[in-house]
Parts: C-alpha cells; sequence; structure tokens
C-alpha cells in the first residue's frame, strides 16, 4: 500500500500501476469465466440447454430458475449460515489452544499429533461421513445442527492446527518469558497474549473454516438429510430428480448461495492477506 | 477490545456445547430414529427429492398415516444415494418403516436381508401386471409393490422429420431407422441423442437395443449383442449421433432433443411434460427390434417396500400405510405427479381416458421387461457394470465392440 | 508410524507444523529440559484437540481398516457377520486390471496438478503482491470458485467442455480448430478434469502464498536492487528461498487435497470413458458406492492406499524438514 502511494507521482510508475490493473482484470476474467457461465446457465430457457453453438449470453433470458429459488431456499441459506458459524466458532475454540501448545510449550509426542491429522485428512469423506452416521444415530445427533457443526468441524480442524501453530510460532518466545516472569500461568498467557496477537489467524482460520462448512455436501447429505434444518447444498438436490434435472434452478441456487459468501470473502479478505503472513515467514 | 471478543466467543462455543449435550439429551430415541419409543411415528424413505414439504405427494403421506392413526415423517434421498444408506440404516438397526427404491435395487437389499416379503408384510400384489412385479421378485417371493412404472421409447420432432422427407411409419426396424438417421443428416439436421453415460443409466438406455437384438444378459459377447453396440458405434462414427452420448445422462440428452435440432431421442415416460414445453411438434415411437417388431424395453420406476424391523408388529401398520399409497386413487394421483404408468390396468385405463397420449406409453410398459427379471436378481449389478463399460470403450473408440464385449463377458464369468 | 516417535521430541513437535521450522531455533538448554508443569499445561491445552481426533477420526479410520481386512457382502455388511479375510481384498485390488492404470492415473493427475496449482499459484501471487488499483478485489475475487458446491462446478466444467454444445468447442471452432471430444475420448479426459482440477485449486495456493510473500520484508528487496539484481534474480535469490517452508506446506496439503478429489471426476467422467481417467479415489468410490451391488472390502482396501501414500508423503515432508532443520 505504502509503496504504491509514495511511488504514484512519477509517470513511468502510474503507466505500469495501469497496465498491471488491466492485466490483473484479465486473469481474474478467465479465471472467473466458469463462474459467469454458471450465470449465464442460470438465466437460459431449458430448450437453449445444448443449443449449439451456445450463446454467450441469455438472450432469451428466463427469471424462472430464480422465482423458484427465492421461493423454496431461503430458508436453507439462513441454516446454512448458522452451521458455518458454528463451525467456525467451534474450529477455533478447538484449533487456537492446541496450536499455542504445539507451538510454545513443546509437548512430548505433540508432532505425533500434527502427523496424524494429515493422515486424518486422507480418511475418504464418505467414510467418516458412515462413520458419524453410526455415531450419530447412537446419539440422537442426526439432522440436528449441533451434529453437522462438529462434522464439518473435521474439514477445517487439521488445517486450522497447521496454521494457528505456524502464526504462533512467530510470536517471539521473549514475551511469553516476560508474562511468566510476571506470573502469569500458561492459561492467562494464552488468554491475554497469545491469542489477542494472532487476531489474523483467528480470522484466517475462520474464513476457511466458513468456506469448507458453506460447500459441504457429503456429510450434510449423509448426517442432515430429511431434517428440518438442511443446508443449502441439499437443497440444490431438490432440483435434481429421479430421471430429471432441473437446471437453471440448481444453477441459480448456486448463484444465490454464493452472494453472501462473496460478500464475506470480499469484506475478509484484507484481513485474511495480513492474517496468514503474520507468522508463516520469519525474517 | 479484544478481552470481550474472546469472551464471547467462549460464551458461544460453551453454547454451541450445551445445545448439542442438550439434543442428545431430549432426542435420543426421537425424530431421527426410526425406532424410537414413539410408536405412533412412522418412517418413509423415498428418492423424490423434487417434492418438497407442501407437495401433493407429502400431503399424501400425512393423508395415508391419519387414515392408518399414524405420523408418517418422510425423508427424501438422491436416487443413487439411497442404496448406501438403506444399508447403512439397517446396519445399524435402523430401517424405515416403508421404503421407496429404485426397481433394480430391491433384489440387492433382499439379498441383503433388508426386506419383507409380501408373506410377512401381507401386501396385496394380486392386481399388479405380471411383468412389472417380476423386477421385485426374487427366488420365488415378491418383495415389494410397483408404485408406478415408465419406460424407454423414441420421441422424434416432426418438423425435422418433415424437413428431411422422413415417413415416420417408414421406420419397422434398425436398417429403416439408420436410413432415416442418414437422410435427416443429409438435410442438415441431427440424427438421434441417447445416454451412454457410465453409470446403471448407460445400461437402461442401451437395454432396449441389446434385448431388441435378441440378446440375453447371460452373454454379453454374443453375436446378437455386438450387432447392437455395433449399431450405436456405427451411428457415432457416421455422425448420426453426437460423440457426446458417451457422456450425457437422460436430462443431458432430452436438453439436445429440446434444442429442437434432432430428428430423435431415446428417452423415458418422465419427459413428456418437459416435451409439452419444448415448442416443436413431437411424436412417440416404440424402439425397433433389429428385424422389425418392437424391443423390450426395461421397465423403470420404483417399488414400495417395507425393510425388516425388529419389531414386527409394526409390519401390520407398514401394510396399511402402503396399502393406502397404492390404492387405485392414489396411484393415479402419483402417477400422474410423476408423470409415470401405473402397474394396474385398471389405473393405466384411466390415465388412457384422461390423456390419450399415454397409450403408447402403456404398451411399452405392458412390453416392457425387469432388468433383474428372467431370475438374475443380484447378478444384474455386476453384468451392468460391465455393460456400460463395453459401451462406452467401444463408442469411445478404446476398443472393437466384439473386444468390449468380450471383455464384458469374460469380467461376469 | 515408528518412525514418527522415535523423532527427538523437540523437533517432532515443531515438524509437523512445516511452517513453524521457519521460526528461529529456541535456546538449546531450555528446549531440553522442559518442566513437567509445562509438559501438563501443553497437554491441558491439547487435550480437547487429542481427544476431538480420538473421537471423530479414529472410528472412521478403524472402520475403513475392518472394511478392507473382511469379505463383505451385501449380506454381511448388513448383519455385521463378514468373515475375516486377512489381506484378500488387497490382492483382488492388485490383480485387478484397472489396479495399473488407476495408478498411472493418479500420479498423473496428482503430480500434474500440483505442478500446475503451485506455479500459476506463485505466479498470480508474485503479481498481484505488487500494488495497483483493484489488486486486494481482484485477488479476493479469485477465491470465488471456492464458494461454488462442488456438485455446481463440476457440472460446469462439463457443460462448458460438452463435445457438441460446449463453449470450449464452440471457441476453438472460431479460430479454425475441429471440436476436440474433451470428455468422451479416452486420450483427452484424464486432460479434461486435470484442467477442471487446477482451476479449483489455484485459488488455495494464490492465498496462501501471497501470504508468505507478504511477509518478506521490504528492506532485503531494496537491498537487492541497489546491488543491481534484476527482477528475476530478486525473485530466484530472494523471494524463492524465503517461501519456502511456506512452499512446502501449500504442497503438502495440495497433495493431500488432491490425492482425494473425486468428486470433481465422478461429475464430469465418472472416470471413464474405458477408465481412462479413473484414479484411486474414484476407483475407490466406484467399488464402493458407485454400483447396485457395493463391494465394500475393495473399495476400502483402494482408499486404504491412499492413506499409507499420504503417510509415506508425510513422512518424506518430516524428512526434509529435519535436514532443513539440521544443516
Amino acid at each position: 500500500m505504502t509503496t504504491a502511494t509514495t511511488r504514484r507521482p512519477r509517470p513511468r510508475q502510474a503507466r505500469t500501476a495501469w497496465w498491471k490493473t488491466a492485466t490483473g482484470l484479465v486473469l481474474t476474467a478467465v479465471m472467473l469465466f466458469p463462474v459467469y457461465w454458471m450465470l449465464n446457465v442460470s438465466l437460459t430457457r431449458d430448450q437453449d440447454m445444448r443449443k449449439s453453438p451456445p450463446d454467450l449470453f441469455p438472450v432469451h433470458g428466463t427469471l424462472e430458475g430464480y422465482r423458484k429459488v427465492l421461493d423454496e431456499q431461503l430458508p436453507y441459506l439462513g441454516t446454512s449460515l448458522v452451521i458455518g458459524l458454528g463451525t467456525v466458532v467451534l474450529t477455533v475454540a478447538l484449533a487456537a489452544p492446541a496450536g499455542y501448545a504445539l507451538a510454545h510449550l513443546r509437548p512430548r509426542g505433540g508432532g505425533v499429533i500434527g502427523f496424524l491429522f494429515l493422515v486424518a485428512q486422507m480418511i475418504p469423506g464418505i467414510i467418516m461421513a458412515m462413520g458419524f452416521y453410526a455415531f450419530y444415530l447412537s446419539l440422537g445427533l442426526l439432522q440436528s445442527v449441533p451434529g453437522l457443526i462438529v462434522a464439518d468441524s473435521t474439514l477445517a480442524v487439521p488445517f486450522a492446527v497447521l496454521i494457528f501453530t505456524a502464526f504462533m510460532s512467530g510470536i517471539p518466545e521473549e514475551l511469553l518469558q516476560a508474562a511468566r516472569t510476571d506470573g502469569a500461568g500458561p492459561l492467562r498467557t494464552f488468554w491475554s497474549i497469545v491469542l489477542p496477537m494472532s487476531r489474523n489467524a483467528v480470522v484466517t482460520v475462520s474464513l476457511f473454516a466458513f468456506l469448507w462448512s458453506w460447500s459441504d455436501f457429503v456429510f450434510a447429505s449423509t448426517l442432515a438429510n430429511g431434517g428440518a434444518h438442511e443446508p443449502i447444498t441439499l437443497g440444490i438436490y431438490h432440483y435434481i430428480g429421479n430421471n430429471n434435472q432441473e437446471w437453471n434452478a440448481i444453477m441459480a441456487t448456486a448463484v444465490v448461495a454464493s452472494l453472501p459468501a462473496t460478500v464475506i470473502l470480499v469484506l475478509a479478505q484484507r484481513y485474511v492477506a495480513a492474517g496468514v503472513t503474520a507468522g508463516a515467514v520469519k525474517d | 477490545m479484544n478481552r470481550t471478543t474472546g469472551r464471547r466467543l467462549t460464551a458461544v462455543a460453551l453454547t454451541v456445547v450445551a445445545l448439542a449435550t442438550g439434543t442428545t439429551a431430549c432426542s435420543s430415541g426421537g425424530s431421527s430414529s426410526a425406532k424410537g419409543d414413539d410408536s405412533g411415528t412412522y418412517t418413509l424413505w423415498d428418492p423424490y427429492p423434487q417434492f418438497a414439504k407442501d407437495s401433493a405427494w407429502a400431503k399424501l403421506l400425512d393423508g395415508c398415516g391419519s387414515k392408518a392413526g399414524v405420523k408418517v415423517e418422510r425423508t427424501a434421498f438422491d436416487t443413487s444415494d439411497l442404496t448406501n444408506k438403506v444399508l447403512l440404516a439397517a446396519q445399524q438397526d435402523n430401517s424405515p418403516d416403508v421404503l421407496i427404491v429404485d426397481n433394480p435395487v430391491v433384489s440387492t437389499l433382499a439379498e441383503a436381508g433388508v426386506l419383507t416379503t409380501t408373506d410377512d408384510n401381507k401386501l396385496d400384489t394380486s392386481k399388479v401386471d405380471p411383468n412389472l412385479l417380476a423386477a421385485g421378485q426374487s427366488g420365488g417371493k415378491t418383495y415389494g409393490t410397483p408404485i408406478g412404472a415408465n419406460t424407454l421409447a423414441l420421441y422424434y420432432n416432426k418438423e425435422v422429420l418433415k424437413a428431411a422427407g422422413v415417413d415416420v411409419a417408414s421406420i419397422k426396424d434398425w436398417q429403416s431407422l439408420t436410413a432415416a438417421l442418414e437422410k435427416v443428416k443429409k438435410a442438415g439436421k441431427k440424427g438421434i441423442t441417447f445416454s451412454a453415460i457410465g453409470t446403471e443409466e448407460g445400461s437402461f438406455q442401451f437395454l432396449p437395443w441389446f434385448w431388441g437384438s435378441g440378446a440375453k444378459l447371460t452373454e454379453l459377447d454374443s453375436a446378437q449383442g455386438t450387432s447392437a453396440l455395433s449399431l450405436w458405434t456405427d451411428w457415432l462414427k457416421k455422425g448420426y449421433a453426437p460423440n457426446s452420448v458417451i457422456n450425457n445422462t437422460q436430462t443431458t440428452s432430452w436438453q439436445e432433443f429440446a434444442s429442437g435440432d434432432y430428428a430423435f431421442a431415446e428417452n423415458g415416460t418422465w419427459q413428456l411434460a418437459n416435451a409439452d414445453k419444448a415448442g416443436f411438434d413431437y411424436g412417440v415411437l416404440p424402439i425397433p427390434a433389429s428385424s422389425g417388431g418392437n424391443a423390450a424395453a426395461p421397465t423403470g420406476g420404483e417399488f414400495v417396500t417395507v425393510p425388516v424391523q425388529g419389531d414386527t408388529g409394526r409390519y401390520a401398520t407398514a401394510q396399511k400405510l402402503v396399502t393406502c399409497l397404492t390404492s387405485t386413487e392414489n396411484l393415479y394421483a402419483t402417477d400422474t405427479t410423476l408423470s409415470y404408468v401405473a402397474p394396474t390396468s385398471e389405473v393405466q385405463d384411466k390415465q388412457i381416458a384422461a390423456d390419450a397420449e399415454l397409450k403408447p406409453w402403456v404398451e411399452a410398459v405392458k412390453a416392457a421387461k425387469g432388468r433383474t427379471s428372467d431370475d438374475l436378481g443380484t447378478k444384474y449389478p455386476k453384468i451392468s457394470e460391465q455393460m456400460w463399460k463395453a459401451v462406452q470403450s467401444a463408442l469411445s473408440g478404446a476398443q472393437s465392440p466384439e473386444d468390449a464385449l468380450g471383455k464384458a463377458q469374460s469380467a461376469v464369468k | 508410524m515408528n518412525h514418527t516417535t522415535q523423532l527427538p521430541d523437540r523437533r517432532s513437535a515443531r515438524a509437523g507444523t512445516g511452517v513453524a521450522t521457519a521460526a528461529p531455533p529456541p535456546a538449546p538448554a531450555r528446549a531440553r529440559r522442559r518442566p513437567t508443569s509445562q509438559q501438563w499445561a501443553a497437554w491441558a491445552f491439547l487435550a480437547p484437540v487429542t481427544l476431538y481426533l480420538v473421537l471423530f477420526y479414529a472410528y472412521p479410520l478403524y472402520r475403513n481398516i475392518d472394511l478392507s481386512l473382511r469379505h463383505y457382502t451385501v449380506r454381511s455388511f448388513v448383519q455385521g457377520d463378514a468373515p475375516f479375510t486377512g489381506l484378500k481384498n488387497y490382492e483382488t485390488v492388485f490383480d485387478d486390471p484397472t489396479f495399473a492404470p488407476a495408478l498411472v492415473h493418479t500420479v498423473v493427475f496428482t503430480a500434474v496438478c500440483l505442478v500446475f496449482q503451485y506455479v500459476i499459484g506463485l505466479a498470480l501471487a508474485v503479481f498481484f503482491n505488487q500494488h495497483f488499483r483493484l489488486s486486494a478485489t481482484l485477488r479476493a475475487l479469485f477465491l470465488v470458485p471456492w464458494l461454488l458446491p462442488l456438485i455446481v462446478s463440476a457440472s460446469t466444467w462439463s457443460w462448458m467442455l460438452n463435445s457438441d454444445s460446449g463453449i470450449v468447442n464452440a471457441a476453438l471452432n472460431a479460430v479454425g480448430i475441429g471440436p476436440v471430444n474433451w470428455l468422451t475420448s479416452p486420450s483427452w479426459s484424464l486432460t479434461s478434469v486435470i484442467i477442471a482440477n487446477i482451476w479449483i485449486g489455484v485459488p488455495f495456493n494464490l492465498v496462501v502464498l501471497h501470504s508468505g510473500l507478504q511477509s518478506i520484508p521490504h528492506s532485503l528487496y531494496e537491498a537487492a536492487a541497489l546491488d543491481g539484481a534484476g527482477a528475476w534474480r530478486r525473485f530466484w535469490n530472494i523471494t524463492f528461498p524465503l517461501l519456502r517452508p511456506v512452499s512446502a506446506i501449500t504442497l503438502l496439503l495440495g497433495l493431500v487435497y488432491t490425492l482425494k478429489v473425486f468428486d470433481i471426476i465422478w461429475i464430469m467422467t465418472k472416470g471413464g470413458p474405458a477408465d481412462s481417467s479413473t484414479t484411486f479415489a474414484t476407483w475407490s468410490y466406484r467399488l464402493g458406492f458407485g454400483n447396485l451391488l457395493p463391494s465394500f472390502g475393495p473399495g476400502a482396501a483402494v482408499g486404504n492406499l491412499l492413506v499409507v501414500a499420504a503417510l509415506v508423503f508425510g513422512l518424506v515432508y518430516l524428512r526434509v524438514q529435519r535436514k532443513q532443520y539440521a544443516s
């Protein structure tokens, strides 16, 4: 940021910057083309879906898909939001203390935990889901929002432990030493020094946890199907019938579902950038 | 500032934990468990996620429930997901009281010991057409009753055929069909679209041609079987069918037909409602057999079954529910919404009386054949998997039809 | 497993967390002699996550191993009385004609995706690390693909790559290149799913690498610029070496995520045609769930082979970390 402002006065620099913005725009456009295509399909009439060659713009656009989605899908969005936020809270609550312990308290065998998380991530999602199903059935947690929150958090916790450990090892040992000299126990140190200093890490982890739970489908379909509260990814399945799929409604749901999340993403972006940084690379 | 955020965070975390434990405490054996203490609640699983909570289908279930004096709790699954869910639930001794499931799955579930026979559950299947009921029979036992049936036929675009100078009446066998495709292509239009995807859908679509050649599922690599696969392969090579069929689902294939460029599409009863929306004049033609006459098409559609319960006392009410769902007037309503053909002659007549366009479909369903019939039972899934693989290999040019089917047959053994 | 536990404690505690090793090594004396009270505290902090690990990962893993060691039919799956057959399922899998192609495809898919995701991610990260108008917003937009459920993004790709009505072939046609059967020809299907998967993986690499870049002190670049080093030399001499820990963790996570990719391939090609895009992940799914009659045993066996692969790479990673640490 600072470099840009200090250098701006020089005309040559300004021209390069303009050129870079243009390149950036082109790259983003290329990257987001499939997203545009999804938007395009969501507005397309059934009979034009497989037109050859396809229309670049929805010339005979129809809002039928959206009408359907807005009529039927809004409650699902709410559920997804609650589940996403719940996952964030749970993930942070579990992973932050673990990160602190691994980064600064050096427990015997702590490395094995980190390693096990790596391996745990390789268990196929559907097997995880089957395990949860058997587990939840005996606990009576099937089709419940808390159950889905716990299941979704398994997607993010390993990653979160990793990131927290990385960030927290960036906090100078001297600072914690000083706190200890002042008589602060590990809990106080964690609460009043480590956690506040890792605010960015919390934001980063939260963002990823939210994204993963937002787009989760496997757990939702195994554990929440048919319940009173279903997330938006299941909502999409209502347009996939036994023999027939309503593609413009499916795509419209995806568009509607990604809007609130996009807003969150753009808002959180500045924190993320600053966030992952802090502990990742130490000079 | 940070402190307060932190404190709030813990508070929320605690609430979540409290909620979680709270739910554990009070909902054990509640809504999610099929065998709750609450014996007035009966669970039903269906593969119709497209029917929302306020749909006619859901209302019908509620109605049948109150008639039987119980509350029906319905869960809709994506059909490809349902088999696993049922097996998993049965393993955990948590099967639904009533299960509606795709017909070729019935024999697999019966083999797994998940379903009760009609001897146990006292369902009356006497009115059902025998060829439809066969899909739910295995080893001389019947495991359920069809809720409706569908099958495949050829939809054709009248305008395209007219422009190409093809008379539909001339299409009697494979040769005349291929000749028609050639004419269509010469006229600058596209020939035929179908679905040859690498799943059960692909086998479902290939079967009318396979059976129409006179081949049997027990011998995939017979000369007749090869001729059916060669027919498809040649269509692709000559450009009568698009290359995309290899990856087409039945929906994708329908979308191609709906674009108005194609002369023919192999598709099912369920597309009738969409066909009226397509914006062109269409007709329906039974799929011809190799040397004339109509090919047997496979039956599609679901069966209503009663899974095994620990508490056998539940069967009586489950039977009441199923009987209500498959009563004449309810079948009529359900099959109309699903765009299916009813499984009993009585309701079929009623359907034709209401909509004459259904006539060719009713005839096709009467001539159709279950995939697991011929006492194939659980052998069918293995055969089917090898069959769709062979179709994919041949159409994509990886292997010749002979080699592909030969390999498939040796894999089935 | 033994290998890990034998690692010196201090090292393994940090090595498992990759990036952490970039932090300055703590004073050796303190690290060697840890007060027991600190050990208690450490484990108190780790307790929730350890319990979590045992509760939610151990059972599925146990279950997957158990599935792979028994002969399951649908009947015995439900009744729970499948006979123990040892490594028979693994033998079945090794003897299967699908094994060799699936192995090759898995290696090619993983390696190519990883390399491209990383290189493109890094290039974009370097590019967006320069400050220009809209750079932050555009970077945020790069994350949008992540918001889409995989069923939607994969379906969109298969839509675009459709042989007859896909936009990609329409574009190729416009510049005079004949249609490519992206999803339906055995020679292109693997390429197609790789392209789609790279597209999905780039944002993750971009975000993590970008944040790594941001923390490289600007003073280093200024000093190098004064020494007359060009942009390219600065990248190779400063950016790349300093980014190594972040790169390592990005690649490792990328590897784990890529190995288990199945939804994209399943939705786009179902592993076909003729197994030409079958990887271990899709094969495992097809065996266990993609058929009317599931064969759970071999499906789980293939899944476990993937777990073993991740284990091996994890160990390799620990090794590399240790070497770096020692030097």
